[in-house]
């Protein structure tokens, strides 16, 4: 085989790569006069979409006002609720990570299971102090992520199949490092760190949440990283093809749901002073409904942290709610399953039913 | 209208004289059980060991993942060794697949009986239990249904059954007399689960009957939403009314989502439930907020479950009702529990001399 042969195609292959970055460079040229056009004339339907969501919070609010008035309009039913979910809001960001970069995860609520017990055996049953135990659990999750990514990266099957499997894998050694039984009698330093200490009524978990939706904002919207992940999800194969280590930024997102996911199990340990073999993984289907009713406001058409932030409280309000209504159990399913599909439909139709992400 | 003015005057008289709580017996219940258990044969003694030389029992819990049912399953491990015969406890996930697999391994295997326990629904496995019992295998469940209020299906041979109804008259009478019969009160349960009827009807009827001052709202909490529903649920019921003193879940597990929803809402309120669970034990010992607990000896309901289903197998005269007495742990008895807390420990073992000397196996 002579270097003449070879040499031609790879110069037609770099010829192909200016076209397609001269390509790529008109492109965002129009994207961005297109957005300074945008912003400069106001226009309803954006804005509509964009905070959609948090003017059907404000209705909601007002509606079942207007039935329970004294409850509706008590800041102390706030108060609580924001601090009752916690736990959910970081198990949503969890998700959104790897779902921005193309990846399911369905083991975070498992991560967060295996997190909380964990650290209830580290302090109760072995003794060691909770801080410690903290950092033991969040290097779990670490390395929960490491794992799925192994699978999914190294031998390529899809992360829905792997995660489903470490999932149900790790079910197995909460049963077991528990031996099944529910564990109370965790620090009482953690409840105080989660539920006990207040400010402006509101237990400090829910600044945790808040602090971490910032920070899950900040690294997505104004860092390259986030404009990174955002890359690896739209086209790996682009993403590539620019010069973006795709297995890397995957493998990140893997690692950090597993953190945020076990770090929602301490939150969820501290919530409750106990740990439970099995009660976690009843947050998967709320997380995910969160994340995608998320993606339709603030910034819609993408995982986003405020969107997913609302999204929870959104949720949990029309709960609290059909509480203090005294409505039946199964209304409440029926909201937040029919609320789900009517709230992400809307927002599609806004968005001229174009495909979902 | 004479007539109609005079009942008027007495129902005015009636408002004016508010009814008293049964403050006497509320109390005299708390008492009797806060006694230690004492063993009361079921039936009369007979010789275990002969008659159950040639038979084999089989045993399905709920789940092995359950301590609950991983220690009434102990029970009868326990009473087949000290009887000597062949018993064995069949692991299952409480999955219907694996109850189903259970059934027929022990009427391919020649069992003589099986037994569901802990909460196992047998209306779940019809079709199973009818082709068991055509195959000569008598089918029975431990710790199910109640002694009282509800009929064991023609579709078993026979089930030992639980006192729900004292149970839940031990829960409402210790938050009436702590009350001074003033009880505004959130009972929860899953409807789904064969023991919340009674334990349920048993708390709200006893309150309604006993002490007029006293309220009560239910919210039923399915199993699988207890992680997602239970926490806003009371924390919702304790924003909208304040004045709620008790918490009253008709199983204790729920406690852990109740404990973090008191705390968050700043109430003052007391948990009071059922099932002696060990976490709970741990909660009530370390806490405020977990106040009672009525238990009972899983490890004297695993026997007992056995001297019926071996009364069976004999053709002695039934029992149907286990003799497991409900037992009150409180602040002040909770450490014999053990600590950690145990499902066994606090309750005394008068039952295993008792259940020996019944079966002629001392």
């Amino acid at each position: 085989m002579s270097t003449g042969q070879t040499s031609d195609p790879i110069a037609a292959y770099e010829k192909r790569i200016a076209a397609l970055e001269a390509k790529l460079n008109t492109l965002e040229e129009s994207v961005i006069s297109r957005t300074v056009r945008e912003s400069e004339t106001f226009d309803w339907k954006t804005w509509a979409e964009r905070f959609g969501l948090l003017i059907a919070w404000g209705v909601m609010i007002l509606i079942l006002g207007a039935f329970k008035p004294d409850q509706m309009f008590a800041w102390n039913s706030y108060a609580s609720m924001f601090g009752s979910n916690a736990m959910v809001v970081v198990l949503t960001l969890a998700l959104m990570i790897p779902l921005t970069t193309g990846d399911f995860d369905l083991s975070v609520a498992s991560v967060m299971g295996l997190s909380s017990m964990l650290l209830a055996v580290l302090n109760v049953k072995m003794g060691m102090p909770i801080g410690g135990a903290i950092v033991f659990v969040l290097a779990a999750g670490a390395i929960v992520g490491l794992i799925n990514s192994f699978f999914i990266l190294y031998f390529g099957v899809h992360s829905l199949i792997v995660t489903l499997g470490t999932g149900y894998f790790i079910n197995g050694v909460i049963l077991w490092v528990s031996n099944s039984n529910t564990i109370a009698g965790v620090s009482m330093d953690l409840v105080k760190a989660v539920i006990l200490t207040r400010l402006f009524g509101i237990p400090i978990g829910f600044y945790y949440a808040l602090a971490l939706s910032v920070l899950v904002w900040y690294v997505f919207q104004h860092t390259s990283l986030g404009r990174r992940l955002l890359f690896v999800g739209r086209g790996r194969e682009v993403a590539r093809l620019s010069g973006v280590n795709v297995n890397r930024v995957r493998t990140g997102a893997l690692v950090a749901s597993g953190v945020i996911a076990a770090f929602a199990g301490v939150l969820y340990t501290g919530m409750r002073g106990a740990s439970d073999p099995s009660s976690a993984l009843a947050f998967l289907l709320p997380a995910f409904a969160a994340a995608f009713l998320g993606s339709t406001a603030i910034y819609p058409g993408r995982f986003n942290a405020p969107g997913a932030f609302v999204a929870v409280f959104f949720l949990s309000t029309g709960i609290m709610g059909l509480n203090f209504l005294g409505v039946d159990s199964f209304v409440q399913n029926l909201f937040y399953g029919g609320g789900l599909v009517i709230a992400v439909s809307i927002s599609q139709l806004i968005r001229g039913r174009k495909p979902m992400d | 209208m004479k007539n109609l003015i005079l009942p008027t005057l007495g129902g005015l008289l009636m408002l004016a004289v508010p009814a008293k709580a049964d403050m006497a017996a509320a109390e005299a219940l708390i008492a009797k059980h806060s006694q230690l258990p004492t063993f009361e044969a079921p039936g009369p003694a007979f010789d275990a060991k002969a008659c159950m030389k040639d038979k084999k029992m089989f045993v399905i819990p709920l789940t092995n993942a359950n301590p609950f049912n991983a220690a009434i399953s102990q029970g009868f491990v326990d009473a087949a060794a000290m009887v000597g015969f062949e018993l064995r406890d069949w692991e299952t996930q409480m999955d219907p697949a694996g109850w189903i697999q259970g059934i027929n391994t022990a009427t391919a295997e020649g069992f003589d009986l099986i037994d569901l326990q802990g909460g196992l629904p047998p209306e779940f496995l019809v079709p199973q239990i009818t082709e068991a019992r055509t195959a000569g295998v008598k089918v029975t469940a431990t710790h199910n249904w109640d002694a009282t209020t509800q009929t064991v299906p023609d579709f078993m041979d026979g089930a030992a059954n639980t006192d729900y109804v004292t149970v839940g008259e031990i829960i409402a009478a210790w938050a009436m007399v702590k009350t001074g019969g003033k009880v505004n009160a959130i009972v929860l349960g899953p409807d789904e689960i064969t023991p919340t009827a009674p334990l349920r009807d048993a708390i709200i009827g006893y309150l309604k009957d006993n002490c007029p001052d006293c309220k009560t709202q239910y919210i039923n909490v399915p199993v699988n939403d207890w992680a997602t529903k239970t926490q806003p649920a009371v924390q919702n019921a304790l924003l909208a009314d304040p004045t709620i003193n008790y918490v009253l879940p008709v199983y204790d597990s729920m406690s852990q989502f109740i404990v973090p929803a008191i705390q968050i809402a700043g109430s003052s309120a007391k948990i009071v439930s059922y099932n002696g669970t060990p976490f709970v034990l741990d909660m009530m010992r370390d806490g405020d907020i977990v106040e009672m607990n009525v238990g009972e000896s899983l490890g004297w309901v695993g026997m007992a479950g056995t001297d019926a289903n071996m009364r069976l197998l004999c053709g002695l005269d039934p029992v149907t009702k286990l003799n497991t007495p409900a037992y009150i742990f409180s602040d002040e008895n909770v450490a014999t529990a053990g600590n950690p807390a145990t499902f066994n420990d606090g309750y005394g073992d008068v039952h295993r001399a008792g259940f020996a000397k019944l079966w002629g196996v001392e």
